[in-house]
């Protein structure tokens, strides 16, 4: 009997976990993108976006690359994705693009900031384009990054909560 | 950035799911079949010692209504199974049980082709995984609301003679939110005749707990006793 709680509470907790879980898998298809929520990191969009702001990504194919647009992007080897400006495209007939970006309060485009050996982005690098955002909530993320044992001790608390508190 | 971002959004969401898993699970956990809990309520004292058998007065916190309405279910169901040596039946629990089970392992297969296949490869997997989650989080949700009710406990009394199917015992308990009046409902069904029969009662719980919260079990088991005796003495008459 003792066991069948037990292993009640552990569902209830797993059952929690879960739900969050398959929320993000759901906004990743229903979106394209794999990252559907980011943070903004940097000032480097500044007037546009703050640093702590939360953004909202789709990643539509049928959704062309135009210049003047904001697209969060990953450099190959890097593991932050990055939200510029697209400043100049190539377009080939077949649909094929290289593009190359600029962070508005930058000084310089981004070409510094892209692997050894390469200027444009591609397609490929893409994680989506932003399409809503909300400001300020996503400075709770930077404060967990920046202090990951905070982050270790909400995790701890909201899951000891769960398993221990019986309603 | 990306995997602090997807666990702070899963850290946002996952508080908001609890609030509304613990109140979707609360009223799955009073219907848990477990008659083992008598140290609930403000007992902090290890994971474990929350579920075992207690000999000792249960003490609750007597303004928290779930706390109070869980001592008085599990002393509820203490008595039935300790005092009339019935057996509980784990069908019900069992069932709930499965559902999440499965839920959780759509999840996980989930989680695991994600990892193994890189997004956009694993679009069609994904989705199928989402969409029959979500289903069965439906199906239990209208089990829980339909099939476990407010069931605490369905139990076995085997049939005197010997021969013939067992009789069922269902406890049922309600607790309206900020409310005082506790109704406990136990419902008899025969086995040979397959005739149901219930008899409830409605009370305040200040009549069985004391001012510091302890639960005296002198003023409650008796309820509990005359609601059995007026279904078991029927039959008898019957």
């Amino acid at each position: 009997m003792q066991e069948r709680q037990l292993y009640y509470q552990v569902l209830n907790f797993g059952m929690i976990v879960s739900s969050a879980l398959m929320i993000w898998k759901g906004l990743m298809v229903i979106t394209g993108s794999e990252s559907p929520i980011v943070v903004v990191l940097s000032g480097s969009m500044e007037p546009a976006f703050h640093r702590g702001d939360l953004l909202f990504l789709t990643n539509r194919v049928e959704d062309p690359i135009r210049v003047g647009e904001i697209v969060v992007f990953r450099i190959e080897g890097r593991e932050i994705p990055i939200v510029h400006r697209v400043l100049k495209i190539h377009e080939k007939q077949n649909g094929h693009i290289k593009f190359l970006t600029k962070g508005d309060n930058n000084a310089v485009d981004d070409r510094g900031l892209y692997k050894q050996g390469q200027h444009w982005l591609e397609k490929k690098d893409v994680v989506g384009r932003a399409r809503g955002f909300v400001p300020y909530i996503g400075i709770v993320t930077i404060l967990m990054n920046d202090y990951p044992k905070f982050k270790y001790a909400v995790l701890f608390l909201l899951g000891l909560f769960v398993l221990v508190h019986r309603e | 950035m990306d995997s602090a971002v997807a666990e702070a959004s899963k850290t946002a969401v996952a508080a908001a799911a609890a609030q509304g898993g613990r109140t979707g699970g609360g009223g799955g956990s009073s219907g848990a079949g477990s008659g083992s809990s008598c140290g609930t309520g403000s007992s902090r004292s290890g994971l474990l010692d929350k579920w075992k058998i207690d000999d000792k007065p249960v003490k609750t916190d007597k303004w928290d209504g779930s706390a109070v309405k869980n001592s008085l279910d599990d002393s509820a169901k203490k008595v039935l199974l300790e005092k009339y040596k019935y057996v509980q039946n784990f069908g019900l629990t069992d069932g709930h049980l499965t559902l999440c089970t499965i839920s959780c392992f759509f999840a996980i297969v989930a989680l695991i082709w994600d990892y193994m296949h890189p997004f956009p490869e694993s679009k069609p997997v994904l989705a199928l995984c989402v969409i029959s989650y979500f289903v069965m989080m439906g199906i239990l949700t209208i089990y829980t609301s339909y099939k476990e009710k407010s069931i605490l406990l369905v139990a076995h009394g085997k049939d005197p003679t010997g021969m013939g199917p067992d009789d069922i015992w269902q406890l049922s308990s309600s607790l309206k939110r900020f409310d005082d009046k506790y109704t406990l409902k136990l419902t008899f069904i025969s086995g040979r005749t397959k005739q149901q029969r219930e008899a409830e009662f409605t009370k305040s719980i200040a009549k069985f707990f004391d001012h510091s919260g302890t639960l005296v079990m002198d003023a409650y088991e008796p309820e509990i006793s005359r609601l059995h005796d007026s279904l078991a003495t029927e039959r008898k008459i019957k």
